[in-house]
Order: C-alpha cells, then sequence, then structure tokens
C-alpha cells in the first residue's frame, strides 16, 4: 500500500487510486468539475491541478490523474499550484452568465463555491459570452445550457453510467452544448440524477424551481419508500412541505444516485386532498377526537360481538413502528390481524423470500455491482425496483455476464441474455442450470440453459436475482437453494430478492400467519367480522373483485380508515383518521435484504403554507399551534384506538419494540447504514412442494398483470410531475401466438373480461413466453380484476383483435 | 429517402466490420454525398441503418467540420483559420479578398448556390501557406489572383 504526503499529512492508501481520491480519504478537498467519485476521472477540467513537490512525479500535474504512488509529496496550497487553479477558473467562468440571483442552483453551486475559493473575484474577458437554445427535456428537469462549463458529467452519466442514448454532447470547441437531439422529454428513469450531478446550474430541479435557497430549507438524510430498495436520499423541506428529494451516498445501498419515481415519488405529502382532519360520519372532527370516538365505536362493536369481530389491515408501506404497533394491538385485545399482504399469492412469495434470506446469502445492491454473474429469475428490475438495474449495469460494464429466466419482453439498459420461459417452467428452468438436469425442459432450450450454466460455474461472486411479483414459492426456494449449493461448490454466490413494498420485509418479520386481505373478505361475508380498521392501506387499489369489496364493506358495522394519502377507501369510511407521513413522522423501513434503515422526520408537519394561504401570502392569524399540526403517528394512533397508552417517546418506543418482538431485539441499535434483520431459525418456512404444475391447455393465456416503473406505485403514482410518464394500456404476446390471431404489432386488442371489455394496443416481442399475455399496469386499466391470485386464465374466444387503420 | 440498393449493400458492409459504430463515419459521408448536406432526414436514416441513436449521430455529425448540417453550395471553400496561415503576409486580405470576390461572408453560400465559404482549421498544407481546401482538393500558395482564377474554373465548370 502506497504511502504518501498531502499538505504535510502522511497516508496510506490502497493501490491503484488517484491522488485526489486519497485526499479525500486525508480529509483534503482538492477542487474538481468533471471528477466524480461514481464516474471516474478524465482529466478534462484541469481544476485539480496540484504541485508534486517530491517524489516520482514533480510540478504541476492533474491530481486526478496520477496514481498514488510510494514517496509521494503532494501541496495542494502550492502558490503555483493555486496561481494555475486560479487561471483554470478564470477561463471555465469566461462565458458563465452573471445570474447567480436568479438561478436555482445559487448557493449549492460548486462552481460559485469554487470560483470563491480558487480566488477568482474580478472578469477580465471583456467580449461577448456565447449563448445557446435551451431544451425542454420534460417536466422534471429545467435547462439551461449558458451556464455550462463543459465538464462532461451529465453526458458520462447519462450515456456511460446510466445507459441511456438522449442526451449527450454536440458540436465542438465554442459551440458545444450538452443536450438532446430535439427537445423532449429524456427517456432514462434515472435521468433526475443530471440535477445531482451538474455542478452548476445547466439542469436544474422544475418542480421546485424557484422555491428557496438550499439554506432555506430544513433538510435531512432520509429513506426512499417508493420501493423495496430503501435508497438513500436526502429530504428537503420549507413552508411544511417537501421540495425536493436528492440521491445521497451509501456504500451498501444505493451509491450516489437514485431513480426518478424515488425522486418525484413524494408529492403526495404535500397535495390538498391528503386527510389533514378526522371526519366521523361526514363531519369534519380534530383528529384525536376521530380516535376516541373510533375506539369508543370499536369498544361498542367489541362488547356486542366479540374481539374476534373486529379486524385490522396494514401494509408494506408503513413503517416498522406501525406495523409492531398494529401487531402488538390485535394480539393483546384479541382483533384479527393485523392483515399485511394483499392476496394469498404475495403472502406467501414475501414470506417465503424472507425466509430464505440468510445472512451469508443475502448481499447488499451495492455488492451486486461486483458480482461477475448474474442470474434473474422472474424479476425486471428497471420496473419493480429501479436502481437495481443500475447496480447490475455496473457490474455488466465490468464484464460481468447477465442471464435471466423470465416471460416478458425485457428492455434493460445493458446487454443480457433471456431465457423466455412461462411462468411455470421457471423453476424447472432454475432447476436445471443448477444439477444440469435437463430432461423437465424443452429441447430448445437445452444447449442455452446448458452454456448459461457452464458460465455461472465458471465465475467467482455469481448472484441470483429472483423477484417475488410473478414467481411462486417454489420459484423462490429454488433461488435460495441454488445458491447455497454454488456456496458449497466454493462460489462466493450471493442472493437477492426484490420484494413489493418498502416494507414488505418488514411485515413479513412480524406477521406469523400471514393472512391476506382476500381472508378477511370472506369473514366478512359470512358475518364473523362487524368492524374493520385500515392502517394506511388501500383496499380498493389493491383488492381484485370490486363488486365484492362494496357489498363486503357494506354489511360492516364500523370502517375506520387511516392514512396520510387520499385513497379511494377514504369514501367508504365510517370515521377517517388521519396520519403522518414518513416525512413527518419517521420511520424504520426494512429493505428487501433485510437491512432495516431509520430514516427521520424531515419537519414537524402541518398544512402547507402554500394551501393555508392559498398559494398568496399566509393568513395572518396568530395562533399558538401549527394547522393540521394535531395529527399523530399511525403507531401511536394504534395504541389509543384500543384505549391504551402508548410509549411516550419515539427512543422509548424502539426499547419496547425490542423487547417484545425478538426478532427486532437489535431495532433500537441504528447505524447510518441501518442493521440487518434476519428471522431466527425456528420462524423459517421449510420449503415444500407448491401444488405441482397448473396445467394450461391450448387455446388459453395467462393474464399477467406487471409492474411499471411509473405505473403502479401507490405513491409516486400521485405525483402531478409523473403523470405523463405511465405507460398507456398495452398488452404484449408472443409473436408465434400473434400469427394465430393474424395479429400484428400495433393492433388494437379487445379482451371481454367479468368486469367488462378491456381495450389495449397490441405490442408483440419474440421473447414473451407462448401463452402469456403481459399488461403493464398503469392507472388508467382496473388491472387488480386479473391480478386475482396471479392466474387469470383468458380463453382464445375472449381476445379480438382489430387491424390497425 | 435513400436508395433500396445503398440500404443494402451497406447492410452487407456493417455485417463484416465487428461493430457497426466503426463505420459511422463513412456512412455520414455517403449519406452526405447523396443529400448534398446532412440534413436531418439523411441524419435520422443513418442513426437507423446504423442502430444507433439521433443523438449519438448528432454528437458526431456536429463535431467534424466536413459534415454540413446546413445546406452548402456545390463547392464549399474551406479557408485555413489556423496559425501557420495567419503569419502569412497578406492573410487578412486575402480572406476579405474571398468575400468580395463572392459576395458572402464567412459561414455563407452565393445566392446561386455555387459557393459556400466556411473556416477550417489547420488542414496540414502549413508549408504552402495560406491554403484553402475546396470540396476534396486543396490549393497552397494562394494570393487574390490565383483564388480568382481558381473561383472562376470552377464557375466554368459547373
Amino acid at each position: 500500500m502506497p504511502k504518501l504526503i498531502i499538505d504535510n499529512r502522511e497516508i496510506e492508501v490502497p493501490e491503484g487510486i488517484k491522488v485526489i481520491e486519497a485526499a479525500d480519504r486525508a480529509g483534503i478537498y482538492i477542487p474538481r468539475f468533471c471528477y466524480y467519485a461514481e464516474l471516474g476521472a478524465v482529466g478534462a477540467c484541469r481544476i485539480c491541478a496540484v504541485k508534486f513537490v517530491d517524489g516520482p512525479v514533480k510540478g504541476i500535474e492533474m491530481s486526478c490523474m496520477i496514481n498514488a504512488q510510494d514517496g509521494m509529496v503532494v501541496s495542494t496550497t502550492d502558490p503555483e499550484a493555486r496561481d494555475f487553479r486560479r487561471h483554470v477558473i478564470e477561463w471555465l467562468m469566461m462565458n458563465h452568465p452573471h445570474d447567480c440571483p436568479v438561478c436555482d442552483e445559487g448557493g449549492h453551486c460548486l462552481l460559485q463555491d469554487l470560483t470563491e475559493s480558487c480566488d477568482h473575484g474580478i472578469r477580465r474577458y471583456k467580449g461577448k459570452k456565447r449563448t445557446y437554445v435551451d431544451q425542454y427535456l420534460g417536466p422534471l428537469i429545467q435547462h439551461e445550457e449558458n451556464r455550462c462549463i463543459q465538464c462532461y458529467r451529465c453526458s458520462r452519466y447519462y450515456q456511460e453510467f446510466a445507459g441511456y442514448k438522449d442526451l449527450g454532447v454536440m458540436g465542438i470547441a465554442q459551440r458545444i452544448y450538452f443536450g438532446r437531439y430535439a427537445a423532449g422529454v429524456l427517456e432514462s428513469p434515472f435521468s433526475g440524477n443530471i440535477i445531482d450531478l451538474c455542478p452548476t446550474g445547466v439542469y436544474t430541479d422544475k418542480p421546485s424551481r424557484y422555491t428557496g435557497r438550499r439554506w432555506d430549507y430544513e433538510r435531512v438524510p432520509g429513506i426512499c419508500i417508493n420501493c423495496s430498495l430503501g435508497c438513500h436520499i436526502t429530504v428537503s423541506a420549507r413552508y411544511r412541505e417537501i421540495v425536493y428529494l436528492e440521491g445521497r451516498y451509501s456504500g451498501k445501498v444505493n451509491g450516489s444516485f437514485i431513480c426518478d419515481r424515488g425522486r418525484y415519488g413524494f408529492f403526495y405529502a404535500n397535495l390538498e386532498e391528503r386527510p389533514r382532519q378526522g371526519r366521523v360520519r361526514g363531519e369534519d372532527v380534530p383528529s384525536g377526537r376521530a380516535i376516541t370516538m373510533a375506539a369508543q365505536r370499536v369498544k361498542e362493536v367489541s362488547e356486542s360481538h366479540g374481539a374476534a369481530a373486529i379486524a385490522v389491515i396494514g401494509s408494506g408501506r408503513s413503517s416498522l413502528e406501525t406495523i409492531a404497533a398494529l401487531t402488538h394491538v390485535c394480539k393483546v385485545q384479541g382483533w384479527r390481524g393485523p392483515v399485511l399482504f394483499d392476496s394469498r399469492v404475495s403472502s406467501e412469495s414475501v414470506r417465503t423470500a424472507v425466509s430464505c434470506i440468510a445472512q451469508e446469502l443475502a448481499v447488499s445492491m451495492k455488492e451486486i455491482e461486483s458480482a461477475d454473474f448474474i442470474l434473474t429469475v422472474g424479476a425486471d428490475p428497471i420496473n419493480e425496483a429501479p436502481m437495481l438495474a443500475m447496480a447490475m449495469r455496473q457490474a455488466w460494464r465490468k464484464g460481468a455476464g447477465v442471464a435471466a429466466i423470465d416471460c416478458r419482453s425485457l428492455d434493460w439498459p445493458f446487454q443480457f441474455e433471456q431465457v423466455t420461459a412461462a411462468p411455470d417452467d421457471m423453476a424447472d428452468f432454475l432447476a436445471a442450470l443448477e444439477n444440469s438436469e435437463t430432461t423437465v425442459i424443452s429441447d430448445r432450450f437445452v444447449a442455452q440453459i446448458k452454456s448459461i450454466a457452464a458460465k455461472i460455474r465458471a465465475c467467482h461472486r455469481p448472484v441470483v436475482v429472483c423477484g417475488t411479483e410473478i414467481t411462486d414459492s417454489k420459484i423462490i426456494y429454488g433461488a435460495a437453494g441454488f445458491v447455497k449449493a454454488m456456496r458449497q461448490a466454493g462460489q462466493e454466490a450471493g442472493l437477492f430478492y426484490t420484494l413489493p413494498a418498502a416494507n414488505s420485509y418488514g411485515a413479513a418479520l412480524l406477521d406469523e400467519i400471514g393472512e391476506t386481505a382476500e381472508d378477511l373478505i370472506e369473514r366478512i361475508e359470512s358475518g364473523e367480522i362487524k368492524a374493520l380498521v385500515i392502517v394506511e392501506s388501500d383496499l380498493w387499489d389493491t383488492f381484485s373483485d370490486r363488486q365484492r369489496l362494496i357489498q363486503a364493506l357494506e354489511q360492516l358495522e364500523l370502517l375506520v380508515v387511516a392514512d396520510f394519502m387520499a385513497t379511494e377507501i377514504l369514501h367508504r369510511a365510517d370515521i377517517i383518521i388521519p396520519t403522518l407521513s414518513i416525512f413527518e413522522a419517521g420511520g424504520i423501513y426494512v429493505n428487501q435484504e433485510g437491512r432495516a434503515q431509520w430514516s427521520p422526520p424531515a419537519y414537524a408537519g402541518g398544512t402547507p403554507i402554500k394551501i393555508t394561504g392559498q398559494g398568496g401570502h399566509p393568513p395572518r392569524i396568530i395562533r399558538p399551534d401549527i394547522p393540521a399540526g394535531d395529527i399523530s403517528p399511525a403507531w401511536r394512533m394504534a395504541w389509543w384506538l384500543a384505549d391504551r397508552q402508548p410509549p411516550a417517546s419515539h427512543d422509548l418506543l424502539l426499547d419496547w419494540m425490542g423487547k417484545t418482538f425478538p426478532v427486532l431485539e437489535k431495532a433500537a441499535n441504528f447505524t447510518s447504514e441501518g442493521i440487518r434483520l434476519y428471522l431466527p431459525e425456528a420462524r423459517r418456512k421449510t420449503a415444500r412442494e407448491t401444488g405441482g404444475r397448473k396445467i394450461q391447455s391450448l387455446g388459453e393465456y395467462l393474464l399477467l398483470p406487471v409492474a411499471a416503473v411509473f405505473g403502479d406505485e401507490p405513491m409516486a403514482q400521485r405525483s402531478p410531475c409523473l403523470e405523463g410518464y405511465a405507460k398507456h394500456p398495452e398488452m404484449w404476446m408472443a409473436a408465434s401466438d400473434a400469427r394465430l390471431f393474424d395479429a400484428s404489432d400495433g393492433d388494437a386488442a379487445r379482451l371481454q373480461l367479468p368486469y367488462g371489455p378491456l381495450e389495449l394496443t397490441l405490442r408483440l416481442s419474440e421473447r414473451i413466453a407462448p401463452g402469456t399475455l403481459i399488461v403493464y399496469r398503469c392507472p388508467d386499466l382496473f388491472w387488480q380484476q386479473f391480478a386475482r391470485s396471479s392466474r387469470f386464465i383468458v380463453p382464445k374466444d375472449r381476445i379480438r383483435i382489430e387491424k390497425k387503420a | 429517402m435513400l436508395p433500396e440498393t445503398y440500404k443494402s449493400e451497406l447492410k452487407d458492409r456493417l455485417q463484416k466490420v465487428g461493430n457497426p459504430r466503426e463505420m459511422v463515419v463513412d456512412v455520414m459521408l455517403e449519406v452526405q454525398e447523396f443529400y448534398g448536406w446532412f440534413s436531418d432526414e439523411a441524419l435520422e436514416q443513418a442513426a437507423v441503418l446504423l442502430g444507433m441513436s439521433s443523438l449519438e449521430i448528432e454528437e458526431l455529425a456536429t463535431f467534424y467540420n466536413t459534415i454540413y448540417r446546413q445546406p452548402v453550395g456545390k463547392f464549399v471553400i474551406h479557408v485555413c483559420d489556423s496559425v501557420i496561415c495567419w503569419m502569412e503576409n497578406g492573410y487578412g486580405e486575402l480572406i476579405d479578398h474571398i468575400g468580395k470576390k463572392l459576395g458572402i461572408g464567412m459561414g455563407e453560400t452565393t445566392p446561386d448556390g455555387l459557393f459556400s465559404l466556411l473556416p477550417a482549421c489547420c488542414i496540414g498544407y502549413c508549408d504552402h501557406a495560406p491554403a484553402i481546401m475546396i470540396n476534396k482538393t486543396v490549393y497552397g500558395d494562394i494570393a487574390p489572383a490565383k483564388m480568382d482564377e481558381i473561383i472562376e474554373t470552377l464557375r466554368q465548370e459547373k
């Protein structure tokens, strides 16, 4: 390990890192524009010049271009180096407009900071500045090319790191231009990162334009809950609303970047229609009053029908605190629940995955970047857990092979090999890869499977990524079994599941029964359940049979709904109780690898000033409290509903959680990287054969609703700026099946389903498994109706194809 | 639209090279030859043929100075705009002279569509500075009289 001296400090660093990174490790900041740790060095901007005083290199050199070597003596403060940097910043500033006062980057602008710190104050250049026409890049990012200093971070990130081809650099010399071929919405679902990356104000956040300066905001480190990965973010709040989110570095989860769903999926917390008052039978009441009345009514039902006539529904979008409180309250009160899963299939899949994850098998998302082969089974990262696709791309860039067993026409920003398998066949393919047993699979796949198996055997750090949305527990077990077998064979194999919601893992840790909403509806129908308490869950959005749901809800004596979002089910509630979002209450969320992470509150809550002031100046009413500042987090409400006293503080709550639930024993001792929680051996499910193959006959089609990055996540769906991003209703069909219908790409497909006809645009692909019809979930489509039990079979005569004009 | 024969011939050639990107410059020049300049239509067709995004082609097309993203005259006069030519006596007057002779400024095309005038960074003919390049022909030791002669000859040729 080379030892070198930077600014009179001796440090020892790993072989092969650059001097600028060595300085970072020693806490010495060298100015930089083009250099960015995750993008690597290119030596384009010349601002990181330092003086090499002694050792193998001498004189002024770029610290991002020279490897740290033994015996180097480096000075960042040498007069010659400072003079060099002063000139560099002067030329970089030559064309830069003096529009800092109206630029949203002002206040957190790297160019501004380095211009100051490199001692450039007076402009000498008297000529005309070059100017550009800006482009419309969509509703998320504002383009202002005049401010560009040609550091290339955006184009390198966009094309090399992220793998998209619609933003880059054009022209030469003084005409250089960063943008698109033609104005238009950026295609990458990771585009927002160029806002964080740009060292000046070329790309700024559009929804929060002209909202404030960074020092105006309440800023806290947070955790993203728009999928199960739990990426690290920085939350900025002002005037009682969230302004914007940024990526925050995590060496275990996401690195520096986040996806656009996570970045812009927070607007549900700001919306006017969000419940901010209690409501009892159509009348507004203070939130505390609604809780007391709900507790009273629950008690009445309990007295007349028994405690088991009360049921509680929660969800994977609640914090671990809320899930723990609901679990506890149900147990001590004798209520049914909490039901934390939508359907039997998802309950089974998630609980199986959590049961299979163990300390020695799990890999973090960041570790995936150093895998040398990645096999996915029934997983579509770009749609289910977007940042996972970025991690896989980084592995691929370093030479890792990627193979996918899936029935969808996967579209990822890197090369991969797909084995097109119907959902029922995926387990067989997985088994064939594991033990080279190829008799169960179709002949035409044998060569492909054998070649993939050989590639996996030849590598050292393979990772198996397994989805839980279109897979069954047999596949989920199979993935863990394969990883175990590889580990026994001496490979450092890792296992990575994706789960449906931010806290699905937490739910599975606490839920020992795995009851589902379907089970509850049956019990409501039979008259067993008389009162239903729904906490941060939307049955309307998750239950497949709406007619049945409406009838069941009408049979209830009491429906209490508590939520921080304006869900559909609220309209049917007898009592509405508002709760706090993650930004106001904070919360622990356990990501899909079992990493429990604490996201602290960003602001105290209350109705945004934009709403109380109706867009103008806030009302000049002097009051001691915050409007709608009396809302409680759902975990407190849980205790109050049972007429019990919750722990007095969050710290006491964590103590209580650790003592009450052995699996959460470590929950109170958090580090910034979270803590990994696993099910104890005794609670792990053992593998069992699930039902065997379900026979699907010829002329029948399995209709499968699948995740879409902007289509189905309940929180991000409420962001006005993401509205145009959901896919239009499409149905994908195998090209070979299309021949039977004489159909071609772009035709209109019409499905006769029990809920009425469904109109979709037909898309064809060779990579769709024959006999499967894939529909990407989108808000315009009542896909829930065929999500039931994930096996919705459509006979051929129910499918009509109309030729496009 | 590009002729189908060209497209199919190109497809064969692309199959022979390992990576279609290797042929980007050739394709841009050939397509430009067909259209007379590298129009949006030309660019978009080249992108499809090469399996690249329009932006990726634009990145290259706007980098090279003999790919013309705007219509140009039949003869494109690239006047060297680099340090060796600047050092020659009378360089400034020569530039003024060419402009006056054609009646256009740098970056413009004569109304009859015959000549375009563009500056070029070094064209590698420094030993015969000042130098110009017209389409694919390089001319050295240019003086106003010689320039007139060249222009007249080309006018006859048209």
